[in-house]
């Protein structure tokens, strides 16, 4: 139990402020995705002369690797943009661009899978268009795709150990820093593994909980 | 008889494509009354009751609700033009419809999808409402479900509070669409039953169904309706007493038995 002591409790600070920051990072990236996801979902159904754009981005964020992501963010974004100006920043970017094109697709698949009825309703009592979307169509989604946006945040967190590769210190990257001083990395990998495991569990068992929930009471199946 | 009829169709026609469903339907609905819509499938009865509410766009012709054209906007020198999404919003409030499949909305409860249109759309407060919502539960039956989601209910159910949800707008007119063709048939007295209260009140509706007993029973007229045009008309017993047309003649005699 020594080397545990050791090699980990006695690095439980570095751990722990690396920790912050992968949460932080995640939250964030979650956070913009699930509003660029949307915003982009939308583009994609209802405005028509930008459909293309959005679905070359859809698609492209889709198929690009997130490391060559956080690359081209990080090193091409401030000479093509002048931005972002931090590694945080081009972190959170990447991985929040990443997670939005995978949620406006499943935003879609979420719109697409309401009965078109439930809109003739709407208008048939004679809400707006705006209305119906707001009042009829957006909760609907939201209920139906939760258990998948829980589900992308995992993936957030899993992708977010790339972020050391750009400098940033996350939790990863303060556990592979603590790893080279010493070059004994079983007990401290370890214990990393531990940690992100635990993360990944609790969120998808609070979106599995959440989904039964919904299921219970509204009786929408998981989109 | 100088009385505006509630609704009056003009010369309708609708085409998908090639295809023209509704080939110049005209027909009047006067206040307090109750028409019977049946015909084979395909005939149109959907396609022309979603003109009436305009969920389709006639391709030509037009549909006057107490008089106003639900298609133009017509002025004074005459002119017309198409009339904007926002009047026939307005006008649709006018027009309350059934549908086959409920089409209540999952994530509101019972009382929620009766109130959302007076709330959101005529601009009830909630209690006001809530109010009202609950007399509309009441004519069918259901004050006790106020609460419950519609995925807890049964078919039977869950169309009554579709029922409820279309009386909130306090319509001129109530357009039903087969509201009994996809519930068990044990569950179709009691929306009938509804709808049997709801005529007795002197409610005007316009009911598409295959209940041949409904029909003849509950309604002033009946119309049969024969790719996209009206084949027969009338009250319902010299429809079914002594129909003219052989195709109504064919139509009738499957229901009998
Ligand atoms: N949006 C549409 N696009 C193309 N064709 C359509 C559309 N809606 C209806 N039709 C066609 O119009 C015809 C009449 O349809 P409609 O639904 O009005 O019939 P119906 O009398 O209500 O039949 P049912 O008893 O089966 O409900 C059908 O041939 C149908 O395929
Ligand atoms: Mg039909």
């Amino acid at each position: 139990m020594g080397n545990w002591q050791r090699l980990v409790w006695n690095q439980r600070d570095a751990l722990f402020s690396g920790l912050v920051v992968t949460v932080e990072i995640c939250l964030i990236a979650f956070a913009c995705a699930i509003v660029g996801g949307l915003l982009l979902c939308l583009i994609r159904m209802y405005v028509r002369p930008l459909r293309p754009v959005a679905i070359v981005l859809i698609e492209f964020f889709r198929a690009t690797p997130i490391l060559v992501q956080l690359l081209w963010v990080n090193y091409a974004w401030p000479a093509l943009f002048g931005w972002p100006d931090t590694f945080f920043t081009a972190a959170w970017v990447a991985l929040a661009l990443q997670s939005s094109g995978y949620l406006a697709e499943t935003f879609r698949g979420g719109i697409e899978a309401i009965p078109r009825g439930h809109r003739e309703a709407a208008y048939s009592v004679g809400m707006r268009p705006m209305l119906v979307f707001r009042r009829i169509i957006l909760p609907q989604v939201a209920l139906s795709t939760a258990p998948s946006i829980v589900n992308q945040f995992t993936v957030i967190v899993k992708s977010s150990t790339l972020v050391s590769v750009i400098t940033v210190q996350d939790l990863m990257f303060e556990s592979q820093r603590i790893v080279n001083i010493w070059y004994e990395p079983i007990e401290m990998l370890t214990a990393t593994a531990a940690i992100y495991i635990i993360i990944v569990f609790l969120v998808s068992t609070a979106g599995k909980a959440l989904s039964d929930m919904l299921r219970r009471r509204f009786g929408i199946a998981a989109a | 008889m100088s009385e505006v009829p509630t609704i009056r169709v003009v010369d309708v026609h609708k085409r998908f494509g090639s295809l023209e469903v509704l080939k110049g339907v005209s027909f009047e609905v006067h206040r307090g009354n109750v028409v019977s819509m049946i015909g084979a499938s395909g005939s149109g009865k959907s396609t022309l009751l979603r003109c009436i509410n305009h969920l389709e766009t006639p391709t030509t012709g037009d549909i006057f609700i107490e008089g106003e054209s639900l298609c133009f906007r017509g002025d004074a020198a005459g002119s017309r033009a198409p009339r904007p999404l926002s009047e026939i919003n307005r006008m649709r409030r006018d027009l309350g419809t059934v549908f086959q499949q409920f089409n209540l909305w999952p994530h509101m409860t019972v009382l929620g999808n009766v109130i959302e249109a007076p709330n959101r759309v005529r601009g009830l407060s909630r209690k006001a409402a809530a109010q009202l919502g609950g007399e509309c539960l009441a004519r069918v039956h259901l004050e006790d479900k106020a609460l419950e989601y519609p995925a807890r209910l049964s078919g039977g159910q869950q169309q009554r509070v579709a029922i409820a949800r279309a009386l909130a707008m306090q319509p001129k007119v109530m357009l039903f669409d087969e509201p009994t063709s996809s519930l068990d048939p044990e569950l179709t007295d009691e929306v009938l039953g509804v709808m049997r209260e709801l005529a007795a009140d002197g409610t005007t509706m316009i009911v598409v169904t295959h209940e041949m007993g409904f029909a003849r029973e509950v309604s002033d007229r009946v119309m049969f309706l024969h790719n996209g045009l009206i084949e027969e008309e009338g009250p319902p017993d010299q429809m079914f007493g002594a129909p003219k047309s052989e195709r109504f003649r064919q139509f009738i005699a499957k229901y009998l038995y």
